[in-house]
């Protein structure tokens, strides 16, 4: 941890990255010497932007597997810019980071693409992209774009959960219904658990490790038929947004262990629905998504996954000003549960026929948005374990954000998705400066 | 637009702006009218400085493009934002309807996430400023039952109660509004105990083709103290916006077109 603060001191210690904002900028209270001038440019064809952070987490005790304290130790530097060529856009969103935990450089290219509208009402974005859809919060169905865990548990903005994809996205709108393609060539999987920073439970093990070297798992070799395809039809109509999905492409998780030699990826499609429409002050929302395992239908091979049924309903609601609370119930519903258990070579810890999870989401905005608090609970009444997400936002300035948190685990047993967790809490800080 | 036309259509709404009204409702509905529905369409860009009790500062700054469905009906507002870095890219859609709940949604450019805003949040602060979603996109007149004070050599002053009080902060509010220009210049919220807590008011109004226009304003939190001030340039009315403009297209590629300033 040492080592991960030291950069905080110079970066405070740094003159030019001091100071509130940037311009002359009137005293407290002059309105009418509004003197500095308006940005150039109104809302787009934007000059370089981005934001310099350094963030820190520990446990709160030593991972006997993994063998340390530290969960998060970055250093970060984000640059922002589009480009307009003449009729396209290009935009990059790059971020330096050293990983004082895995000890690496790195730039990660969160956008790197080019966007054009080759017809009156049609709109294509070409290149690395991040891509969201679905109603769930936090949870997704018939999202199967790549999502990074890593991030998501130890403690990075909540932005860096949708990890990119390399994606040619053709978005069609039409009066009736508009259309979303995303073709993704290269499978683009999860950022899973590996063992490098978080130990997770093997049921081959019968308990928690942290392998080494790290899990990896075998992409699909290169083919057009081994991309990625993702569909989407939406509409809203007199204030209800209605959507159908599907998906054709592989399990975003290791999920192929028939090969003796390492773990894949199973083929997976995936057909699904949602609605989200506005119910007594507040948002309902719906989804539903079936998932078909491509290579097991049967559901007689313990080595690949079963089909799935995900269903998922949520409500939010602002309860009084400025603070808002949203519940969501989900159920993956495993098919042919019985041949699985039947099949398994370790009965014991195959999923729950039937597992359920609720979550909670709670937040409050003080102080002009400044003061952010916000606790995002999920709790699994079937698996019997839980993940609490508590976090604190201090916008102190439009320069200075401070950001605290923690991520806490537990649960009865070890082998469920929260329970593996348990030696993983921790706690984490972020300071961020947006120039 | 020719200055002899915009001159004849100020003096228009001087002279009607003349004869003295006395029904609370109509006054509401001109007033409307003045401050959410001039022309068929329009453009602004705004910034905005917060200052919270402390003194801290925050600012935004943002393009807002209007277009209106039905006169003094349904209406749509796209609100662009460029700055401060860690909100650009930031777009607000709303789609103000008469007789339903608004719909509105906020885009988030990091997730590349379309973020439903449910109608019950319409009094909660917009993005961070002591303004309401609801000071963007207007209240509608419906909302509240309607009393005409006093008449004085300026303003009418109405004093309006709200019809479904579990919906809103406030008690009642009282509104000053300029009898010429019919916009509100002040509006004064009131709590169950009868004590001012909020101010929105008019600092500057300029004519921008005939419309008499309000270029700054405050909204002051009267018992938390702070207050943020709101400063509009770049008017533009009946630029022709298209329909599409206001869709779920433009919160992911913003209608550049559009979102240029005018002359540029």
């Amino acid at each position: 941890m040492r080592r991960g603060w030291l950069p905080l001191a110079l970066l405070l210690a740094c003159p030019a990255a001091g100071g509130q904002d940037r311009g002359p900028g009137p005293g407290p209270d002059e309105a009418d010497d509004w003197t500095d001038e308006w940005s150039a440019e109104p809302a787009v064809g934007s000059p370089w932007s981005g934001f310099i952070e350094i963030a820190g987490g520990s446990r709160f005790e030593e991972d006997p597997q993994v063998g340390r304290r530290g969960t998060l130790a970055d250093l970060r530097t984000r640059l922002e810019r589009d480009w307009r060529v003449e009729q396209a856009t290009a935009s990059l969103k790059a971020d330096g980071l050293y990983d004082a935990i895995d000890q690496e450089f790195d730039l990660v290219l969160r956008e790197a693409a080019l966007a054009f509208s080759p017809g009156s009402r049609i709109d294509v974005k070409a290149g690395r992209q991040v891509l969201t859809w679905g109603t769930g919060d936090l949870l997704f169905l018939n999202d199967l774009f790549p999502k990074d865990f890593v991030s998501f548990f130890a403690g990075r903005e909540d932005e860096y959960l949708k990890a990119p994809s390399d994606t040619v996205r053709l978005t069609a709108w039409s009066d009736i219904v508009n259309l979303d393609f995303a073709w993704t060539p290269l499978f683009e999987p999860d950022d899973y658990l590996t063992g490098e920073r978080f130990s997770f439970f093997s049921p081959a093990a019968g308990r928690l490790v942290a392998p080494e070297p790290p899990l990896g798992a075998d992409l699909p070799t290169r083919s057009l038929d081994n991309g990625e395809f993702a569909l989407r039809l939406f509409t809203t109509r007199r204030g209800v947004e209605y959507a159908l999905y599907g998906y054709r492409g592989f399990f975003k998780q290791p999920s192929d262990f028939r090969d003796p030699a390492g773990p894949g990826f199973a083929p997976l499609s995936a057909l699904g629905g949602s609605l989200r429409r506005p119910l007594a002050g507040g948002l309902w929302n719906a989804e539903v998504s079936y998932y078909f395992s491509r290579d097991d239908r049967a559901g007689a091979d313990p080595a690949v996954p079963n089909d799935q049924l995900r269903l998922l309903s949520g409500y939010e609601r602002e309860w009084f000003a400025n603070f808002t609370v949203g519940f969501q119930y989900y159920l993956e519903w495993t098919g042919d549960h019985g041949e699985l258990i039947a099949n398994s070579p370790w009965p014991q810890f195959e999923p729950e026929e039937r597992r359920q999870l609720a979550t909670l989401r709670v937040s409050w905005r003080t102080r002009q948005d400044a003061l952010r608090w916000s606790l995002f609970a999920f709790w699994s009444p079937t698996d019997h374990d839980y993940h609490l997400r508590p976090a604190l936002t201090w916008r102190h300035s439009d320069a200075w954000t401070f950001t605290a948190g923690a991520n806490l685990f537990g649960g009865q047993d070890l082998d469920t998705f929260f329970g593996q967790l348990e030696d993983n809490q921790n706690a984490y800080l972020r300071v961020r400066r947006h120039f | 637009m020719n200055a002899r036309i915009a001159c004849l259509l100020l003096v228009a709404t001087t002279t009607a702006g003349a004869e003295t009204l006395t029904d609370a409702a109509a006054i509401v509905d001109r007033a409307n009218l003045a401050a959410y529905y001039a022309g068929a369409d329009g453009r602004s860009e705004a910034r905005m400085i917060i200052r919270d009790a402390q003194g801290r500062e925050q600012r935004r700054q943002f393009t807002v493009l209007r277009r209106n469905v039905t006169p003094g009906g349904d209406q749509d507002f796209l609100v662009v934002f460029s700055q401060p870095a860690d909100v650009r890219g930031t777009v607000y859609l709303v789609k103000k309807h008469l007789e339903r709940d608004d719909d509105r949604w906020l885009y988030l450019p990091g997730l590349d996430l379309i973020k439903r805003i449910a109608a019950g949040d319409k009094r909660t602060s917009f993005v961070g400023a002591h303004y309401f979603y609801e000071d963007v996109s207007g209240r509608r007149p419906r909302d509240d039952s309607h009393e005409l004070v006093e008449t004085t050599a300026e303003h009418y002053v109405l004093r309006h109660v709200p019809l479904d009080k579990a919906s809103v902060e406030f008690a009642s509010y009282v509104t000053w509004i300029d009898r010429n220009t019919f916009l509100p210049m002040k509006i004064e919220y009131t709590d169950e105990a009868g004590k001012a807590y909020r101010r929105v008011e008019v600092l500057a109004v300029e004519d921008f083709q005939g419309h008499p226009t309000v270029t700054r304003s405050r909204v002051s939190d009267l018992t938390g103290g702070g207050h943020t001030d709101m400063e509009l340039r770049f008017i533009g009315y009946d630029l022709g916006l298209p329909v599409e403009v206001f869709t779920e297209r433009s919160l992911r590629t913003p209608p550049r077109e559009w979102l240029r300033r005018p002359g540029d």
